[in-house]
This record gives C-alpha cells, structure tokens and sequence, in this order.
C-alpha cells in the first residue's frame, strides 16, 4: 500500500537505484557530464535560431538584473543624500566600504542576520526531518497534512506579520491567552528586546518549515528500500537506518534544501517590515531592513548601496560553498 | 510500493507519542490561519477583547462590507490582478523561450551550462540588494507609480525561476516526436510552438501560477515603486499597521481576499509543488 505525502508521478514513482535523483538540470549546474542528447554535426541554422530563443531573455536579465547591480557598485563609491534637493552624488572611493566595517550598527545588524538564518534554518530543518520522516511512514491523513501545511507557505508574508502582529499583542493576542491557560504570565513577545529576535524567528519557522518537510519528504519517497530492508533483516535498529543509511542517500537533496532555505531565509524582510521594523531598538533590525531604513527612508544611497555590496558578497561566499558541496557530491556519484 | 516504515519506531507507545506530537505541530501550524479567519467575521467590539475569543458564536460580514468601501480598494485588487498577470505572461513567455533553446544541444554544452549559472546566481542574491539602484534608476525614468516598472521588477525576479523550472520540464518530454519532426524538415520555432508547448502544457500552467503568486504576494518593490495609481494589495495591507492598526477585523477580511484566491491556485499546483519549491531540483 502507498502511504506518500507526495502524490505519485506517474512515470517517476519507481525508486532509482541510486537514491533520490538531482534533476538533469542541475546536474548540469555541477556539471559532471554533459546532458544525453544525440551527436550534433552541422547545426548552423539550428543554432542561430537557439541564440535567438534565448536572447530576449538573456537581454531581459542583462537591463533588470546586472545593470542595476553594476550601477549599484557604483553608487557605492559615492556619498549621496538624495533627500537633500537637488543634490549630486559625490565619489569618495572606498569611504562608504571602510566606514562600515568600523560601524557598530552594521556589525550588529550582520549578528542578527547570521543568528536569524542560522537559529531559523536550523530549527526548520531538525522539525521539518522529523515531521518528513513521520509523514512518509505511519501517518495516514497525508491529504490533510498537506494542505494544512501548505496555508502557511502560500500565505502572503506581509499577512503573515500582520497576522502574527495581532496573535503576539499583549492584551488582546492568542498566544498570551493560551500562555495563560498554563499560568505563565502575559509577555510582550514583539515589544519586548529579549524575546523580539525568537518571535521573529517562530513566524519564519512557521511559515517556511512546510518547505522542508515537502522537499525532504519528497526525497525519502523516491529512496530505494532495498537497504532499509537488508539492515532491518540484519537486526539494525530504527536510529542506527536513519543515520547510516536514510542520512547519507539523502545528502544531495539535503544540500539543495539547505542551499534553498539559506538564501531565502537571509532575504526576509515583508515579515519584519510589518512584525517589527526592526525593533524594539534594533535588537530584529536584519540587513534587509537595515539597507531599507538607510537607503529608501534617510536615502542614504551611496552607504545603503555599499550594504547592499557587503551583502551581496556575503552571500555569494555562502552559495558557492554549497554549489562546491553539491558538485563533491556529484562527482563521488559518478566514481 | 511498500511505505518507508523503517524510520519510526515499531512499538504501540512509541507511536502514539508521535502522533501526538504531529498533531500538536500540525494544531500549531493551522491555528495562524484560523485566527484569521474567524477574526474576519467577527464583530469590532469582539476582535479587541481580553480574553480573545478563540471561538467566535457569532459573525458578521461587516467587516468585508468595509473593506470593499475604502476608497480606490477596487483598483488596487485591480492593480495587483494585471500586474501579476501580464509580468507572469512575460515572464513565461521569455522564459520557456530561453528554456527551450537551454534544453536542446545546438548550443555548446559550455555556454549553456555558463548561461545557467549565471541565470542562477542572479535569483539567489535578496531582492533588497538592488532596490536602491532600481529606486534611483526608475526614478530617473520618471516611471515612479506606474504599472510598469512593477511589471519589470517583477519579471526580473521570476524569469530565472521559469527557465529553470521550464527547462525540467522541456527535458521530461519524450523525444521522439520532435525526431520525427525534425525528419519532416520542422523548423526550431514550428517544433517549439506545434509540438513542445502543447506537450508542456501542464508545466507552463504550475510554472505561470508559482509566478502569479510571488507577484501577487510581492511587498518590498511595490511599496517603494508605488504610492498610488499602481498601489497593491500587499501595500495596503501593511498600510494598516500604522493607520489603523487595531481594526482587525477589516484587515483580516482584506488579508482573507488576498490569500484566500492564492491557496486555490496553489491547491492545483500540488502535483508538482516539490519541483516548484525547489528550483526544478527535485522531482516528486
């Protein structure tokens, strides 16, 4: 009998031989062979017509997404208070870059931005293992699950900090009521600076944990069962599996939930807009609301866009890392 | 096929307590959702009581009957319905475009993998990280409040999610038809027209509506390109926090108008929700 919280793909629902599979296309993003397809010759036309498919497109991403990110740098070299009228943009070289890494407002705003993604993902990923793990073995309900987990996840983010805004108030919000049922006495979760950051970070779990127990679950259903079944005849228990077995073949697709969930969550901002703006005091301020405040509310541009720099690199260092690990992983697979 | 039961405990207590536990998450996980509807329906004075009244035994449609009053609601539904549907268009259309020519082997398989990891890196980096110089640059345009810059903005933040996602698509269809095609002298654009878009016809549906949802749920590009003539739903919404915050039912009527037409979309994209979430990586 199918116990899957994944409906099953007609012509994908047998298991591979070799864990769950990393779609050819990202195989070709790793790289370690080039996709099937037949031994072209003589294309010419062919390939002119394939540039011509994918230059609208390419043109597209070229004026939306590299100039701006270009003009940005840029603005970076400059200082610029567009709020003054009629001010000019004056250069002043690396100053916006070597005054931040002096600025203690900075410093702290990468704190909470490493503590938010680190605390938040990793809480998603431990819940959202299990929760996958429960769902793809006993559980039998698995329509219901998923559309209750998917209201979360679809919900947009700005109703859900508004929504969370009215669940966390002091007087009149759910969760001091039911706190209370339990005698702790009412808190100001949101107001107060001790607790902001966590509440902040129990709406991210909140909203985004469904993604990991969708993808994870994904990937234990699509794992051949013939090892589980020879460790089971051979007396393993059900810890010794999981860690031996169900871990290691499903490392690739932990890379891509991991690689996907780290760059989402460092890009929050709708849900700390409307929760927080960054207090109380700066304690949730996150880098996101940070460059917003210095750029698009004091119009600091030249700083905002050197954060915005910093932030960028940041960034970038963190996805290679798992684009190199995904590639590692790759490579073992085809030795 | 047999269910993976080899992760959970065997034994009766064992699983009880798990069961348990899934409920109080998935209990945790639905009561946001619940308390925003029933907040919906509920009476003013009954939304600002202490203790809150977890279940409400009276409703009213008042609350939606306001919000359909506040002025110029009518065109922000608007606003947000067309920005969403003509960047999602645009954005399938030169998406599935690009994917196509990415998926067939007429280009070097060098450039190609090239042209997708660029493609890649430029979703990764966070929306924020090029507001500043997309407020200047559309400023410069005079393009502030209008429709358009929001259409831009927007399909520049879903075109590398199409082609990826278009392109796992593209390569799950059979090949042999479009061999024959090429038999019969098909040129690349009358195979990719008559032959692979109705084909991925399924795939063009779940990718234009993963689309439609991050335009319509978009917040940081809308509230600081707009102000009134192309304002959107989400900036409305938060617009509540510093007006009239305390007027919860109207703002949870309004959130539930918002959500509610999404959860329907994204109900019909289940089958291939795993794909969507990431990336095309994984495939249910």
């Amino acid at each position: 009998m199918t116990n899957r919280l994944a409906p099953s793909h007609p012509e994908g629902a047998e298991p591979s031989s070799g864990g769950p599979r990393i779609r050819a296309a990202w195989r070709a993003l790793v790289g370690h062979t080039a996709p099937a397809g037949v031994v072209v010759q003589d294309h010419r036309r062919e390939r002119l017509m394939s540039w011509l498919f994918i230059a609208p497109a390419l043109l597209f991403l070229l004026l939306t997404s590299v100039y701006p990110l270009l003009y940005s740098l840029r603005l970076s070299f400059f200082s610029w208070n567009m709020s003054v009228p009629n001010s000019q943009p004056v250069f002043v070289g690396l100053r916006n870059y070597t005054r931040l890494f002096s600025d203690p407002v900075f410093q702290s705003s990468l704190k909470t931005t490493l503590i938010f993604v680190v605390s938040a993902v990793t809480l998603e990923f431990l819940l959202g293992m299990a929760l996958a793990l429960l769902v793809t073995s006993r559980i039998r309900v698995v329509g219901l699950i998923r559309t209750l987990l998917l209201v979360p996840l679809m919900m947009t983010p700005v109703v859900a900090g508004v929504l969370w805004r009215t669940l966390y108030h002091s007087t009149y919000g759910a969760i001091n009521y039911f706190i209370g049922l339990v005698g702790i006495p009412p808190q100001t979760w949101t107001g107060n600076p001790e607790q902001a950051l966590a509440a902040v970070i129990t709406v991210e779990i909140w909203q985004q944990m469904p993604v990991v127990i969708f993808i994870l679950a994904a990937g234990i259903q699509s794992l051949p069962l013939d090892f589980h079944k020879a460790a089971r005849v051979d007396g393993a228990s059900a810890w010794q599996i999981f860690r031996e077995i169900t871990l290691p073949l499903l490392k690739p697709v932990i890379l891509v939930v991991l690689l996907l969930r780290i760059m989402d969550a460092f890009r929050i901002f709708d849900v700390i807009y409307t929760l927080t703006f960054g207090g109380p005091g700066r304690v949730t301020e996150v880098l996101s609301i940070l460059i917003y405040k210095n750029g698009l509310q004091f119009f600091q541009i030249g700083k905002a866009s050197a954060m915005s720099w910093l932030f960028l690199l940041f960034i970038f260092v963190i996805a290679i890392f798992f684009i190199r690990e995904l590639q590692g992983r790759e490579q073992e697979g085809t030795a | 096929m047999a269910a993976v039961r080899t992760f959970v405990s065997q034994q009766r207590p064992g699983r009880l307590l798990l069961y348990l536990v899934t409920a109080a998450v998935l209990v945790a996980v639905a009561f946001p959702a619940y308390w925003l509807v029933t907040t919906a329906f509920k009476y003013e004075v009954d939304t600002i009581v202490s203790p809150p009244i977890i279940l409400p035994l009276r409703g009213t449609l008042r609350n939606f009957t306001d919000v359909l009053r506040v002025e110029h609601i009518g065109q922000f539904f608007l606003n947000s319905a067309l920005i969403a549907l003509v960047s999602t268009g645009l954005g399938v259309l030169l998406g599935s475009m690009a994917a196509y020519a990415l998926s067939k082997v007429y280009m070097a398989y060098r450039i190609r993998q090239v042209i997708m990891i660029w493609i890649l890196i430029v979703r990764i980096f966070p929306p924020i990280t090029t507001a500043i110089p997309y407020f200047v640059i559309i400023r410069g345009l005079n393009l502030s409040d209008t429709h358009v810059a929001l259409i831009l903005t927007h399909t520049a933040f879903t075109l590398p999610f199409v082609i990826w996602l278009m392109l796992g698509f593209f390569q799950d269809l059979p090949d042999a038809i479009d061999k024959a095609a090429v038999m019969d002298g098909c040129s690349l654009w009358q195979r990719f027209c008559q032959i692979t878009l109705p084909l991925a016809l399924p795939g063009i549906a779940v990718t234009a509506i993963f689309t439609f949802i991050f335009s319509w749920n978009e917040f940081l590009y809308a509230s600081m390109l707009t102000s009134r003539t192309a304002k959107t739903l989400p900036v409305v919404i938060a617009g509540y926090m510093s007006d009239k915050f305390l007027r919860w039912g109207e703002m949870s009527a309004l959130a539930a108008m918002m959500v509610v037409p999404v959860m329907i979309f994204a109900g019909l994209t289940q089958r291939y929700l795993v794909r969507g979430l990431t990336f095309g990586a994984v495939k249910e």
